[in-house]
């Protein structure tokens, strides 16, 4: 009997209003995987995202997590089981500073009330603290971790939204469009991050338009399309699709080339 | 200490206690525009406690914070479901039952108000607001202060990040609630006099104004807000009702140039820590 | 929270419904005893006519901006008053002597506007600060909270803190059998009505409208399209200035006398008739105001006046907390984009 995945989705759908977004999505990502969630706009993606973070309820079809079916579940018990997830805009807490803001990641790590009234802010040698700002000196990001984020540039905000995402010490790690607004030394740097964090141990799932990107932090990519799956398998296979093709640059585009 | 500045630490003092009440859920983005009725349930559970079951104040008081704890969690779970201006309208409405009912009961002092024997005197008043301060501050810098922080900038993430609103702001609703009724019992017994129509909407917008206007982002705003705003209008020395048009145009004013409140959290990180002042960009 | 304001016309509903009243009152009429009630009926509805353009004001200025502005009930009070003050001691410095009731009352409405445009300078225009967080909607809120304490002051310090009697001329009852209709009473709820029916047009037809909708639906949005916000956001203080002049003009006519506190009252019996038509939505004010009129005279009729603001009120927190939408309105739910 093959490994369990980490993440199966199966039949996953999804409708707006009479719109259907996201329509009988299904694939496997194995522990340890690096998936690439690729497709043209409006295909569904974030939708998809949404759908296992559980910000919507599905329609129809089932999630589960190490086997285990979450798509009943609230976000909050999602992130415990072990989902973390970062936004496609920035969606870090404008008033917070950076330390804070990771330390907000922890948050379904600190189970029991007693965890959730010893002060955090007193102590700056506290585990929680120096943990905190521990994994923003490894993401590379030399700032003064008690700034407030608002004041922060762009590229450095884009990072620590994934480091708060790492903060729940997650076993799927859901990035959306992580290199979206980077510049190119940027992106090489982040994905030589992810590349580590995928080395030890985390299992990525990863929405992105920057093709090269996804080359080289993915081992895969699933292509949606309309809010259906169109190809599934290697990113040189997905390259020399026809159908994915045409779902890029249209069918006659793809005929021609 | 002359009975004048006496009476004004004692406002002051009661100001401080409300102010951190409301505070508390505003802190976690929820406006409480029913601050008064909270007080008023305070003030007069202390008072019918002292007069008809002959209670001393150490056993009123502690008594007036759990009963309106326990009516800020019962009312917490329906007026939550609100958001924005239907919360305000919420409080607010909450506010006005709670008076009206207030009103339409003897047993409870009915429009005549009732009378309170036992006296608590300054001293006690000021050692509250110490200890309400310092329990303020203490619950800021918690997981759970952090949780509200985070719950009042973006309420959706929280609970992507593993935030259980609903239990925090439920939690912060019956602190808040606890500390107004603590307020209430305090003024009881000070003053020792209650009636339902000095808890009026106008003393719900005052409270809410000292928090906003202090500020929502540190545990400083409304001891700063409750302080400014209880000074302010004793040491303008023109009389009457000039005094509170002032008072209005600081407010306008104050909203105009700097709508976070007089302290934010850059303000507090530039006068407390060696670290580099931020820069004001947006 | 997406604001929005709706005018759609169920205008056969309401037709309908005016009719059923008009129906009930008619048998209540006639049957033994019923008069008096019918009478209070009467009382009420006219009451609620003043209430439904006050609302209107609060529901406009929600639904344009989602603003919960505080200096309304305000506005309602400076109009009574500077129309009691002109009549009495006519335009200040000696300018003239004492008006007449009527050019007195125009003055007290062209001051309410001037006062609202006031507020719009000072509050929106400075509103530059957008973090999207959840207390953003208090700062404009706050704002007109300092400028309630600044009208109403100003009117203590120069008008005086008494109530005032403020005879206008003008009595002429109608005899419709047991029935007596005050014809001022008739002719302001019919001139409220008429004003909130203009403004339904306004909105709904004329480009103005469209831009006003444009902006309740999504300010950036409107500002994309080409919608001037900051010169369409003036009209909607003007409107409500001029909502409230007109109901408190009426409400001098109607009462003959004027306080500085009498906002207060008519202020929160409008904000429960916003509440239970619906937060942004004009036919939802009018019914919403002319059934808290309804409910109130019934209510202190019935039961006196601490009972009746018990149950006015607890019927508002059980319809924000139950049906948030208002009691005709429809659900209009979304959650933030990711």
């Amino acid at each position: 009997m093959p490994a369990e995945p980490l993440l199966a989705l199966s039949g996953v759908t999804k409708a707006f209003g009479g719109l259907t977004v996201v329509q009988d999505v299904g694939f496997d990502l194995p522990r340890g995987g690096r998936l690439g969630l690729i497709g043209p706009n409006g295909a569904g993606k974030t939708t998809v995202f949404n759908l296992i973070s559980g910000v919507y309820p599905i329609d129809a079809g089932e999630i589960r997590l190490d086997g285990q079916p979450i798509s009943r579940l609230p976000p909050r018990a999602r992130v415990r089981a072990g989902i973390a997830r970062s936004f496609q805009n920035i969606r870090l807490m404008p008033h917070l500073s950076a330390v804070e803001n990771v330390m907000l990641g922890q948050h379904a790590r600190a189970a029991g009330l007693g965890a959730l009234l010893t002060p955090i802010a007193w102590m700056p040698r506290g585990r929680w603290r120096r943990e905190a700002e521990e994994l923003l000196a490894a993401a590379g990001l030399d700032i003064d971790p008690g700034e407030v984020v608002a004041n922060l540039p762009y590229g450095i905000r884009k990072k620590i939204e994934v480091v708060r995402a790492l903060a729940a010490r997650p076993k799927l790690l859901m990035l959306d469009e992580p290199a979206a607004g980077l510049n190119p030394a940027e992106t090489a740097e982040l994905a030589r991050f992810l590349r580590e964090i995928a080395a030890a141990g985390t299992t990525l799932l990863v929405v992105e338009h920057d093709m090269g990107f996804v080359n080289e932090v993915c081992d895969r990519v699933v292509v949606l399309n309309f809010g259906r799956k169109i190809f599934e398998g290697s990113m040189a296979g997905a390259r020399a699709d026809t159908t994915v093709r045409e779902a890029y640059l249209g069918a006659e585009a793809a005929d021609a080339a | 200490m002359s009975g004048y500045w006496a009476g004004i630490l004692a406002i002051l003092a009661i100001n401080i206690i409300f102010a951190y009440g409301i505070f508390i859920t505003a802190a976690a983005g929820q406006l409480n525009l029913g601050g008064a009725g909270f007080m008023a349930i305070g003030a007069h559970a202390a008072a019918v406690l002292g007069e008809q079951l002959g209670w001393t104040p150490a056993q009123t008081v502690p008594a007036a914070v759990a009963i309106t704890a326990c009516v800020g969690i019962a009312i917490a779970f329906p007026v939550l479901r609100t958001r924005g201006v239907y919360m305000v309208l919420a409080t607010f409405a909450f506010a006005q039952v709670v008076t009206g009912v207030i009103l339409t009961q003897p047993a409870l002092g009915g429009a005549m108000g009732l009378v309170v024997t036992e006296y608590v005197d300054l001293p006690v008043l000021l050692l509250a607001a110490a200890g309400t301060t310092l329990l303020a501050f203490w619950l800021m810098a918690t997981r759970f202060g952090l949780a509200l922080r985070a719950l009042h900038d973006d309420e959706l993430v929280s609970t992507l990040m593993g935030v259980p609103a609903r239990a925090m702001q439920v939690g912060a609703f019956a602190i808040g609630a606890g500390l107004t009724g603590l307020a209430g019992g305090l003024y009881a017994h000070h003053f020792s006099f209650v009636e339902a129509q000095y808890f009026n909407p106008l003393l719900s917008i005052y409270v809410l104004l000292f928090v906003l206007i202090g500020g929502t982002q540190t545990a400083w705003g409304p001891l700063v807000g409750a302080t400014f705003f209880t000074l302010v209008p004793e040491l303008l020395r023109v009389g009457g009702s000039w005094r509170y048009v002032v008072f209005g145009a600081i407010i306008v004013a104050m909203m105009m140039f700097r709508p976070e409140g007089i302290v934010t959290r850059s303000l507090v990180d530039r006068l407390f820590s060696r670290r580099r002042p931020a820069p004001d960009a947006g | 929270m997406s604001a929005s304001v709706s005018s759609r016309h169920p205008l056969l509903t309401s037709i309908g419904v005016a009719l059923a009243g008009i129906a009930a009152v008619a048998l209540l009429a006639v049957l033994p005893g019923g008069s008096t009630l019918a009478q209070q009926v009467v009382s009420g509805l006219m009451l609620g006519g003043i209430y439904v353009a006050v609302a209107v004001a609060f529901t406009l200025t929600i639904g344009v901006l989602n603003f919960l502005n505080f200096t309304i009930p305000t506005l309602f009070m400076l109009t009574g008053m500077v129309a009691w003050g002109l009549s009495r001691w006519g335009l200040p410095f000696g300018l003239s002597p004492g008006l007449h009731w009527a050019p007195a009352l125009l003055g007290g409405v062209a001051v309410a506007i001037l006062a609202s445009l006031i507020v719009e300078r000072f509050t929106f225009r400075y509103l530059k600060t957008r973090h999207g967080d959840a207390t953003e909607h208090a700062i404009p809120l706050v704002s007109s909270l300092g400028f309630l304490l600044i009208f109403e002051h100003l009117v203590l310090i120069f008008l005086g803190s008494e109530a005032q009697s403020f005879p206008v001329r003008f009595r002429l009852d109608l005899h419709l059998g047991p029935l007596v209709v005050g014809l001022p009473q008739l002719a302001s709820l019919l001139l409220s009505l008429g004003v909130v029916f203009w403004l339904s047009w306004l909105l709904q037809s004329t480009r103005t409208g469209r831009a006003l909708r444009s902006i309740a639906e999504s300010p950036d949005t409107a500002t994309l399209l080409g919608v001037e916000v900051a010169r369409i956001v003036p009209i909607v203080f003007l409107l409500s200035g001029l909502l409230c002049g007109v109901a408190g003009a009426l409400f001098v006519v109607n009462y003959s006398d004027v306080s500085p506190f009498m906002g207060e009252h008519v202020g929160t019996k409008a904000i429960a008739g916003m509440v239970l038509g619906g937060l942004g939505s004009i036919w939802g004010a009018i019914a919403g105001g002319l059934l808290v009129g309804l409910l109130e005279t019934l209510g202190i009729h019935f039961f006196g006046g601490d009972a009746a603001q018990v149950a006015v009120w607890g019927v508002l927190l059980a319809v924000l907390i139950l049906r948030p939408q208002g009691l005709f309105g429809a659900s209009r739910i979304g959650k933030g984009k990711l």
